[in-house]
């Protein structure tokens, strides 16, 4: 096919004409072969020099357009639109920027007019390779996924579900409610969480835009916003479904940090040693003992000690709702046991705020006994037990008690790394999952439509968490409108079944996990919906089996070949 | 070391070579393995290749080591299991670069290794392939008489500078044959399966194996120090683009050294692919650029993108080498370059199936020296990043 590229430059007002030789460019290029003219406009941009775009595309029956402008990231759709309008495939133009990066980095025109034009005949090189593609849509699905079932997944679901949006919620132990279900009183108005969680859950069960899934794991996650390929499996039945939504939400909650790396405390090995969660499950009427705060010989304790910042040290960081949790502990203790003696071992209190520092005043009113202690030790003592600790200012001290409930740290739940890992979302330090940014994004994750909510990306309370749920909801409400369209990458990758040798390097580099194995024809295969058209896989590829649309192996080589010459 | 480590002695009256085709014999005759992969002089008589055996009578003209290397093992196990798999257990025995060409195959989904046991022994080197054919049966007499004393002076030139000669990688038995006593061979299992195969045939590690250890530790010394001689020797003669290509400069474009790499295993090279074929007027475009263009073009860059292609997993088997038939010291200067390019990874090709390819690893806080700051640049401070934290180089593991 005989080519006609088209070569426009745009003098861009004076930005590129002051600094640029337009006139040598036009001389240089216009004896060309395949160049069927060259020419400039004052102004491409504008609605005059687009319509001169578009008539001249047309009248020299143009094949191959080629602009010298600014940068794409200013006007490469607005060309491409251009092309559109006259018959031309947008995919069959090239834009190079002789603005930004030649006219204004240089003062030496001479230079600049040289770099111009090897820029413009790298363009003129590529574009005549360039193959014409056609863009492609789908429908965004508005559903979600949410995927943990304690108070922030319920809560994002309850925001979320409606008639036109449905919400999958999956949650991997037999029941929802996640740890607030288990505690008999929230801080600071002491109300119940049973309750909190059966007012949550009272609009969500039922609805029909809610779909639970619970014994279930999250197994795949495929795609990208707009359109996630999801895999969920019911543990119980091994029963798998398939589902497609548009954004996921993590909100996989925490687990207390395991003791046994810390024998001082005698968790484990001692009686009446408790954790923080064991002594909320003490606490609920439905629980073990009925509600009653017992001992193991079954009578109430006298004296109960409350050791703060277990593993504190060890982790590095603060679990930060345990200092008003506690005082709420000495509360409840207060409340069923009247005459008990409760004593709170800390080493630093952080109760701020104009809430929690009046619920600590009210507390220490109650009697409650606070003791600045550091290297914290239990011990067993005949009938009861004994927590030695030393304290930066004063001396040493034994405190006899009959319980002694451990706070230890917040970690991220067992399976937050499988989701980080399944993702590609970066887990921090701590092993939380990270925000996008700490202050702009706290939502957000560094993959577009996953949201991390709650206890997943650090130590939160209730409030926190459903603040983060609401944020994360209202994000997705706001991007994911039903009935939009998502525009698929055009400039996809492809593999060649002749030339691909099954190395699966490629799927091995793929950040998008859109490329799959064939075992039967023994070949890497490409999932267009999936494929962001990044090129990694046509890098790592050493055959060149695998290309992306106008980014292949020719195309590069040619405008390189044309740069240097 | 925690203990001292121990193998099995087979006696060896015959030579090493010999016993190592009576252990095959066994294995085979006991049921241990279904085949045995072994190079094998050819009926003709003149050369050697890999043959497939099933029937032990075969075995009795094996040659485990034959003084030329005409195909890379890992080609041939690449050829056997790679279209698919049976159950059939094979056992492959070869020299150790070939073992460890295999692993890297394997790393690439290009070789089977499940029923396959992998077994190497101590490797004197190969004499090239032309001296062997023009020498008129004198070949084998050179290559035995070398073999005995380890004298590597006929063979491949990186055979002579081979420091992986012994137990290197990759294999599942080892046989050490370098000095041993009395006549006698000594296996080591090196993998599970390896010591699956030394237990069904009754071999048990009884034997002190500490003597051979120390004997091939100090031939790998000196093989080091020799390898890094001949690195720096080549490279002020090969560095730079100039310098490179006029290395090169003598090459005709037969693409022999990719045909018979075993670490190439593109279906087709990308060389050889239209990506590398121009319409008429791409040439004359050049032309008239450069005033002339010399036709084939791009040769260097062929060898230049081999290189980027496969020289982190490269072996140094000398395959290359051998089939130049310009004589370009190819795998001398692919092993100058695999060699710091793996350093740079710090990737020993071939070493263990479980180390992943370095180019598909991504570690986030390597090769921060290519990453240079120019405000640290500019400061002085070549070593240090943004912010102000000395940078680490190339990849540690």
């Amino acid at each position: 096919m005989v080519k006609r590229i088209g070569v426009y430059v745009c003098e861009c007002g004076n930005n590129i004409a002051d600094n640029v030789d337009i006139d040598k460019i036009i001389k240089t290029f216009s004896r060309m072969r395949n160049v069927g003219i060259v020419e400039k406009h004052r102004l491409l941009c504008s609605e005059d020099g687009k319509e001169f775009l578009k008539q001249s595309i047309k009248q020299h029956g143009l094949t191959h357009l080629v602009v010298a402008a600014c940068s794409p990231k200013q006007h490469e759709q607005t060309f491409m639109n251009v092309c559109t309008a006259a018959g031309l495939n947008p995919y069959l133009f090239q834009m190079t920027n002789i603005r930004e990066q030649v006219a204004w980095v240089t003062q030496d025109k001479e230079e600049a007019t040289d770099k111009a034009i090897r820029e413009i005949a790298a363009a003129i090189a590529r574009v005549a390779y360039q193959e014409a593609l056609e863009k492609r849509d789908i429908d965004v699905s508005p559903n979600v996924l949410v995927i943990g079932g304690g108070i922030a997944g319920i809560r994002a679901t309850r925001v979320l579900a409606s008639p036109n949006r449905k919400v999958h919620l999956v949650e991997k132990s037999s029941s929802l409610g996640g740890k607030v279900k288990g505690f008999d009183k929230l801080f600071t108005k002491m109300e119940s969480g049973p309750a909190l969680i059966d007012n949550e859950l009272s609009s969500v069960k039922g609805d029909e835009n809610v779909e639970i899934f619970t014994d279930s794991e999250v197994e795949q996650i495929l795609g990208f916003f707009g359109n996630f390929e999801i895999k969920v499996v019911n543990k119980a039945t091994s029963e798998a479904r398939d589902l497609n939504v548009g954004a996921v939400v993590l909100a996989t909650g925490f687990d207390l940090m395991n003791l046994e790396g810390l024998p001082r405390y005698g968790y484990g090995k001692l009686e009446d040693v408790y954790t923080s969660l064991e002594f909320e499950e003490m606490c609920v009427p439905g629980g073990p003992t009925g509600g009653n705060i017992l001992l193991k010989n079954g009578k109430p304790p006298r004296s109960v000690a409350i050791i703060h910042c277990v593993g504190r040290e060890d982790k590095g960081y603060c679990s930060k709702v345990c200092c008003v949790y506690s005082l709420k502990f000495a509360r409840m203790l207060k409340d069923k046991l009247p005459g008990v003696k409760a004593s709170q071992l800390y080493s630093d209190l952080c109760v701020p705020g104009k809430v929690y520092q009046r619920f600590y005043e009210e507390t220490k009113g109650l009697g409650v006994e606070f003791i600045r202690a550091e290297k914290t030790d239990v011990t067993r003592n005949g009938q009861g037990i004994t927590v030695s600790y030393e304290s930066k200012s004063g001396p040493k001290g034994d405190l006899a008690a009959d319980m002694v409930i451990l706070v230890p740290a917040m970690e991220p739940a067992n399976d937050t790394h499988r989701f980080g890992e399944m993702l590609g979302i970066p887990v921090d330090s701590e092993g939380f999952l990270a925000q996008e940014h700490q202050k702009l994004a706290p939502v957000a994750s560094s993959v577009e439509g996953v949201f991390v909510v709650g206890c997943a990306q650090g130590p939160k309370s209730i409030l926190e968490s459903i603040v983060q749920s609401e944020a994360a909801a209202g994000k997705i409400l706001s991007a994911l409108v039903p009935g939009r369209k998502l525009e698929l990458e055009v400039k996809t990758s492809e593999i060649s079944e002749t030339f691909c040798t099954g190395c699966k390097t490629c799927i091995s580099v793929c950040p998008y996990s859109a490329i799959s194995f064939d075992d039967f024809r023994n070949i890497a295969v490409v999932n267009e919906a999936l494929c962001h058209g990044c090129g990694v896989c046509a890098a790592a590829c050493p055959s060149g089996a695998a290309r992306v649309k106008n980014f292949a192996f020719t195309q590069i080589y040619q405008e390189v070949e044309a740069i240097l010459r | 070391m925690t203990d001292i480590r121990k193998g099995a002695s087979l006696p060896a009256d015959g030579g090493a070579q010999k016993g190592i085709i009576d252990f095959a014999t066994q294995a085979l005759r006991q049921g241990a393995v279904d085949a045995v992969l072994i190079p094998r002089r050819v009926t003709a008589g003149d050369s050697f290749a890999y043959f497939l055996i099933r029937d032990e009578a075969f075995l009795k003209e094996a040659s485990p080591l034959p003084p030329i290397m005409p195909v890379q093992g890992a080609r041939v196990i690449s050829s056997i299991t790679g279209y698919g798999r049976s159950k059939t257990r094979i056992a492959a025995i070869m020299r150790p670069c070939e073992a460890r060409a295999t692993i890297e195959l394997a790393k690439l989904s290009q070789v089977d290794l499940e029923y396959v046991t992998i077994i190497t022994m101590d490797c004197p080197g190969v004499i090239p392939l032309s001296d062997y054919f023009e020498g008129a049966g004198e070949g084998d007499k050179l290559f035995e008489d070398a073999s005995q004393n380890w004298s590597s002076e006929p063979m491949r030139p990186v055979c002579r500078i081979c420091d992986m000669f012994s137990a290197s990688g990759g294999q599942d038995i080892h046989i050490g044959t370098l000095g041993t006593r009395n006549g006698s061979i000594m296996f080591t299992a090196n993998s599970p399966k390896g010591e699956d195969l030394l237990n069904r045939l009754g071999m048990s590690a009884e034997e002190d194996i500490s003597g051979w250890e120390t004997r091939v530790n100090k031939l790998i010394d000196e093989r080091k120090k020799e390898r890094k001689q001949n690195n720096d020797a080549l490279r002020a003669e090969i560095e730079g683009i100039d310098k490179l290509a006029q290395a090169f400069s003598t090459c005709i474009n037969c693409h022999n050294c990719m045909r018979v790499c075993p670490i190439c295993y593109c279906r087709q090279c990308h060389f050889d692919s239209d990506n590398m074929k121009f319409g008429f007027e791409d040439y004359l475009t050049r032309a008239e650029a450069r005033g002339g263009l010399r036709i084939p073009t791009d040769s260097l860059l062929f060898h230049i993108g081999r290189m980027l292609h496969m020289s982190l997993s490269c072996v140094s088997c000398g395959m290359c080498e051998d089939a130049c038939p310009t004589d370009i010291p190819v795998s001398q200067i692919f092993t100058l370059v695999g060699d710091r390019n793996q350093e740079a990874f710090s990737y020993v090709p071939g070493r263990s199936v479980d180390e992943t390819l370095p180019l598909t690893t991504f570690e986030e806080d390597e090769f921060q020296e290519v990453e240079q700051s120019y405000a640290a640049v500019s400061a002085g401070q070549e070593n240090y990043n943004d912010q102000g934290i000395e940078v680490r180089q190339g990849r540690k593991r």
